[in-house]
């Protein structure tokens, strides 16, 4: 009798129990400790959910893009599985930086959406990614689906700075970046943007390896289907 | 201040929301193939001992 080759979590119980600590703490920080926007109010604190949305999904498109070069270059499996896993979740934390935009832009612009440089180019690329999802369903040979979505993975990557810079290069209702443009922003609020980009960080790399495990699972999968036909 | 209190409410709850349900979709599609997994193993010692 064979046992099963996964017998841990796909996410050890410490870094689980680190994320928790993280986002108690942050959502502490964001709901009580973080001083109120003077012309927005309550409704800006949104922002400390939907900016580190934003980056999250960012730095999950870039490893998802190096690891499909990486791909492309050794055709080790192991770079496909990182990447389609980074770029699943990472498409799920854009889908939450959209949502929650529209949810902040409602009260402060009157409208859900508007169609300007910054949210256009969002919105962009996560079908990107959503055309990634589906063609890793649709191609069925696993060379070619890994070849296919390595290339599709690295053109959506190269659409993050684009994203970046929107509102810097064209003219956009988008607030304009605080960190690295020309606002100010209360280095407390700063303080709390960086450590709920933290918090979100530690979920994403829970999520990643949870969904890596799937790969993982997948594979084995096909591997004994193979053997069991071969027999 | 209160009529906006919604808002923050909608999107708090819509994120952790999506969180939950990409957790639960990935838990359900692990269950799923591990059964695949099992399955095939069981098969394939039955192939085994038939041989």
């Amino acid at each position: 009798m064979r046992t099963s080759a996964y017998p841990k979590p796909a996410a050890p119980p410490w870094l689980v129990g680190l994320a928790g600590i993280l986002m108690m703490i942050s959502f502490y920080l964001i709901f009580i400790w973080v001083p109120m926007e003077r012309s927005m109010g309550v409704v800006q604190r949104i922002f400390y959910f939907h900016v580190p949305s934003a980056f999250v999904a960012f730095i999950a498109f870039t490893i998802g893009g190096i690891a499909s070069i990486q791909y492309l270059a050794t055709r080790k499996n192991s770079y496909d599985d990182l990447s389609v896993s980074a770029n699943e979740v990472g498409l799920m934390f854009a889908v939450v930086n959209l949502l929650t935009g529209m949810l902040w832009a409602r009260p402060i612009w009157g409208v859900y959406w508007a169609w300007d440089a910054r949210l256009t180019t969002m919105l962009l690329l996560a079908l990107i990614y959503f055309a990634y999802l589906i063609l890793r369903q649709s191609v069925v040979e696993p060379t070619q689906r890994a070849v296919v979505c390595a290339v599709t993975s690295i053109f959506g990557m190269v659409d993050i700075p684009i994203v970046y810079m929107a509102n810097q290069w064209w003219r956009t209702q988008h607030p304009a970046p605080v960190l690295s443009g020309e606002g100010s922003i209360d280095p407390r609020m700063r303080f709390v943007l960086y450590f709920s980009t933290f918090a979100l960080l530690s979920v994403f790399w829970i999520l990643v390896r949870m969904r890596r495990r799937i790969e993982d699972l997948r594979r084995e999968a096909d591997g004994l289907r193979r053997e069991v036909h071969s027999l | 201040m209160e009529e906006n209190l919604k808002w923050i409410w909608a999107a708090f709850s819509l994120a952790w929301a999506l969180h939950l349900l990409y957790v639960y979709s990935l838990g359900s599609r692990q269950k799923a193939l591990k059964r695949q997994v099992e399955d095939l193993r069981a098969q394939l010692e039955d192939q085994g001992r038939a041989q």
